[in-house]
């Protein structure tokens, strides 16, 4: 049998990298063990070293990644890579097929979607391919404001762009299985009609030259079934958003470009900013039901893993092409939010442990799997590694001041324990070390080379002092996904607003108690030992500031302007990203209190009639009786005594939404709620009709 | 400024103050419901007000009973369905759609801007009119169905292993899986106690 180029290079990468990390995890194991040897074991000790590996490992990963990566960087890239292959040499040559751009939205920030549409049409534009791509708005929203805003930000964008029959919008009455169910539910209507799907997120922007660029690399390589593209974080205003795009800026290229080193063809696939074959993710990665008793819990949450384990499966390959620019996305804003998603994606990186020993996954989405399910149980295994350790190191200084003179109670630990904490040090800080490397290379895009190191000086103190609080949020959530139950989130804050201190203090104090708590038990208990864990308690204590402070613009503005954290995007702003800022523009002001204009406003009305695709309604349709209840009460309540539900029963039945819009305009004054005067004097003024022109 | 019938009208008979008031809510209304089209002339809105409330006026000395508010409403509904009827020859039933294509064109036509002059009361410019007609709402391509089904996978041993447990749950098995992890937990510490 015929071994091809890639099935012998990942062979060897495989065995490089698995033979590289056991052998580091066997050597730390090894130089703790010897670190006992002079030593009283206490219960503790046993429960420190049989976790051990379980946290070194994920350390000993990431500092291989590293190194593959650094080393891939050097040598100018992978031959073998689906990017790098001879079909560049002619890509001018390499015809284009009909690709679909996939948004999935639900109740996201619509004038932002608009205006990032309307960016990425441009770009198309002036590849002079724009005829080969469609754009699908594929929406979830349950808020209804939301709703008939997408409504009315379709309509201008068609309108201004002259792009009736290629941006298509459509709203599912259910959203089942939420976004992985919103792109098979693209799929399955229309999903014959292209070669090829590109997913994209909200926040998502791509290049036009990047998506004609994608397109030809699937067409060259009808092998490749996914390829994921790598997004630049931008766009930040927040000091926490602007440590993340720096360290994504910095730190990410070097470890995706070791990761896909390691992987090949078994990449990664993250839900967005990514190219999809159609025909095979059609006919082989609906997602299966998982086999767990509670029907309500078969859904599979995280779906990208699953799905690219599935193309796999089929025979397709996965890629990830890290050195591709043009690619963007934004993070969430501030530590609280960050947390809100992080919740969502261990729920359902854990639920991928059943796809762990299923047949016929390949060893590569094994090992992802594996990679993604420690990322979230790494915290608790370190909590209780830390509790453990702590006792031990309590127990051992109570035996020593039984067993012995005071003069050994300062007795230095063995050269073993010291070589071990130099090396998981080395090996924690050197891809960073490495990463900062590869940034020198192109310093200048980063700000200067002086405030490159600044800035990544300062990105890894507040990287230290987040980790603690990060894993005990992650304890929590690992535990509440276990168990089923459910943290309360307050409100969410999508802009880069802030939050208060009050909304911190309430979210993070419990941390600072804990903190203070720990510290104090540690001086008390541990003495001299406790130095060890003041990183700890110190993250945990400045929790609420920490969260408080990285949440202002006016912290992130005082940096940026000092030139610190900057990235290659701002240096260089690309044009995709001209108006995206979410304060400059402020249309979205509209979008609160929209929905009552869908039946007042006239425009509004037919845009909504015609998009829910339902019979239009005549006069002899009779309403179910709970529904014309319903009308009577919104009449008589306004639009406030309507809860949000039985709005949207209300604006999905088109018959409803015709005989609302003529009794809101012909009944007087003594029969209609008071708001609905004020209402009609704001549809009067406000110009409610579709215009999202500003932003385009 | 908002232009009242009481005093725009001078000639007309005198009204009691009840039946003012409910003739200047007419008028608010009518006048509040033609701006959402956003005209670019607002004296067109003026005039087209008082051509709506002079007819709706005729109607109501026929028929005094129904309020102001509705005759004039259905005065504008019945001039929009005509001039839409003559301009633009939608089909007339049902009339939500003969209502939402109208407005829909006049919408993407941009002619409240272009012509106000003409909206509701005389007949389009015939490229103007040509360009309604030709205004056309995509909402979405033809459907192209295909079968999207989750294909069998083997979850493999441990899904055979919880499925076990979930259906056979007993005190037997965990008596078991406790003296398992009892023995286990005690060759380990037998083995490192040795080892240090």
């Amino acid at each position: 049998m015929k071994i091809s180029p890639i099935e012998s290079s990942v062979a060897i990468r495989r065995t490089l990298f698995m033979g590289a990390t056991f052998f580091l995890i066997a050597t730390g194991m090894a130089l703790l063990l010897r670190s006992y040897s002079d030593e009283q074991m206490f219960w503790a000790d046993y429960i420190v070293i049989g976790l051990f590996p379980f946290l070194f490992g994920p350390i000993t990963v990431g500092f291989i990644l590293g190194l593959f990566g650094f080393f891939d960087w050097l040598r100018g890239g992978d031959p073998l890579h689906v990017m790098r292959r001879p079909w560049r040499e002619k890509e001018e040559s390499v015809p284009l097929a009909a690709t679909a751009i996939v948004i999935p939205v639900f109740n996201e920030e619509t004038a932002r979607v608009g205006r990032g549409i309307a960016n990425m049409w441009h770009s198309l534009e002036r590849t002079g391919q724009i005829e080969h791509f469609d754009f699908y708005l594929c929406s979830d929203s349950n808020q209804t404001d939301h709703w008939i805003a997408e409504e009315s930000v379709w309509l201008s964008l068609c309108r201004e762009l002259n792009a009736f029959g290629k941006i298509f919008y459509r709203k599912r009455r259910h959203a089942i299985n939420g976004k992985s169910g919103n792109v098979a539910d693209f799929c399955r209507r229309w999903g014959k009609r292209y070669r090829y799907m590109i997913v994209l997120d909200a926040d998502s922007i791509i290049a036009g030259p990047t998506m004609v660029r994608l397109v030809r690399a699937m067409e060259a390589n009808p092998e490749v079934g996914i390829l994921q593209t790598q997004p630049a974080m931008v766009l930040g205003r927040s000091l926490f958003r602007r440590l993340q795009q720096f360290s994504g800026g910095v730190y990410g290229k070097i470890f995706s470009q070791g990761c896909s080193m390691a992987q090949m063809a078994s990449g990664s696939y993250w839900g967005h900013n990514a190219i999809i074959r159609i025909a095979p993710f059609i006919e082989y990665c609906d997602l299966p039901i998982l086999p767990v008793p509670n029907p309500r819990k078969r859904h599979v949450l995280s779906h990208d893993t699953v799905e690219a384990a599935l193309m796999q499966r089929a025979g397709y390959e996965v890629w990830v092409a890290y050195d591709e620019s043009g690619t963007y996305e934004e993070g969430p804003p501030n530590l609280r939010d960050m947390l809100k998603r992080d919740q969502r994606w261990c729920a359902g990186n854990l639920q991928h442990f059943w796809f762990l020993f299923a047949r016929g996954i390949a060893m590569g989405n094994r090992l992802q799997i594996w990679i993604g399910l420690m990322a979230y149980l790494c915290s608790p295994i370190w909590l209780v590694f830390l509790i453990a350790g702590s006792i031990a190191s309590y127990d051992r200084t109570r035996f020593l001041a039984f067993s012995a003179g005071p003069e050994d109670l300062g007795a230095p630990k063995s050269i073993e324990t010291g070589i071990l904490f130099l090396l998981t040090a080395a090996m924690l800080f050197a891809p960073r070390l490495l990463s900062v490397v590869w940034a020198l290379s192109r310093a200048r895009e980063f700000g200067g080379t002086f405030r490159l190191l600044t800035s990544a000086l300062l990105e890894t103190f507040f990287s230290i002092l987040i980790a603690p609080i990060l894993m005990l949020f992650h304890t929590l959530f690992v535990i509440q996904a276990i168990a089923g139950w459910q943290i309360r989130w307050t409100t969410q804050n999508r802009a880069d607003t802030g939050l208060s201190f009050s909304q911190c203090f309430l979210l993070f104090g419990w941390q600072s108690c804990l903190g203070m708590a720990g510290q104090v038990l540690a001086w008390m208990y541990l003495e001299n030992n406790s130095w060890w864990l003041t990183p700890i308690f110190a993250g945990w204590i400045m929790a609420p500031l920490i969260a408080w402070a990285t949440s202002w613009q006016g912290s992130g503005k005082t940096l940026r302007d000092w030139g610190l954290f900057i990235i290659p995007e701002e240096t260089q702003s690309p044009p995709e990203l001209e108006g995206l800022n979410h304060d400059e523009n402020g249309s979205e002001t509209l979008v609160n209190h929209l929905w009552p204009q869908a039946l007042l406003c006239p425009y509004l009305q037919a845009l909504h009639l015609f998009l829910i695709r339902q019979r239009f309604p005549s006069a002899q349709d009779q309403p179910a009786p709970s529904l014309a209840q319903l009308r009577e009460r919104l009449i008589q309540e306004g639009p406030a005594g309507l809860n949000s539900k039985e709005q949207l029963r209300l604006l999905w039945d088109a018959e409803t939404v015709f005989w609302l819009h003529q009794e809101l305009w012909s009944r007087p004054q003594k029969h209609l709620h008071p708001d609905w005067i004020k209402w009609q004097t704001k549809a009067g003024k406000m110009k409610c009709y579709p215009s999202c022109k500003d932003s385009l | 400024m908002e232009l009242h019938l009481a005093s725009m009208n001078p000639s007309a008979p005198p009204f009691l103050s009840e039946e003012l008031s409910a003739w200047n809510e007419a008028h608010d209304r009518v006048l509040h419901f033609l701006k959402t089209f956003a005209l670019s002339d607002s004296a067109q809105v003026s005039r087209l007000t008082l051509q709506i409330l002079d007819l709706a006026r005729k109607r109501h000395r026929e028929n005094p009973s129904v309020s102001p508010v509705t005759l004039v409403m259905e005065e504008t509904r019945r001039i929009t369905v005509d001039w839409f009827a003559s301009n633009l020859a939608l089909p007339e039933e049902p009339r939500s759609r003969l209502f939402a294509s109208g407005y829909i064109a006049l919408f993407l036509s941009h002619m409240p801007q272009k012509a106000p002059d003409a909206f509701l009361i005389s007949r389009l410019p015939e490229d103007l009119r040509l360009e309604m007609k030709a205004s056309l709402l995509v909402t979405g391509p033809d459907l192209q169905i295909s079968s999207m089904t989750p294909r069998h996978l083997d979850y493999g041993p441990m899904h055979d292993f919880a499925r076990e447990t979930w259906h056979r749950w007993s005190s037997r098995e965990i008596l078991i899986a406790l003296l398992f992890w009892t023995g286990i937990y005690f060759v380990f510490y037998w083995w490192l106690s040795d080892l240090l």
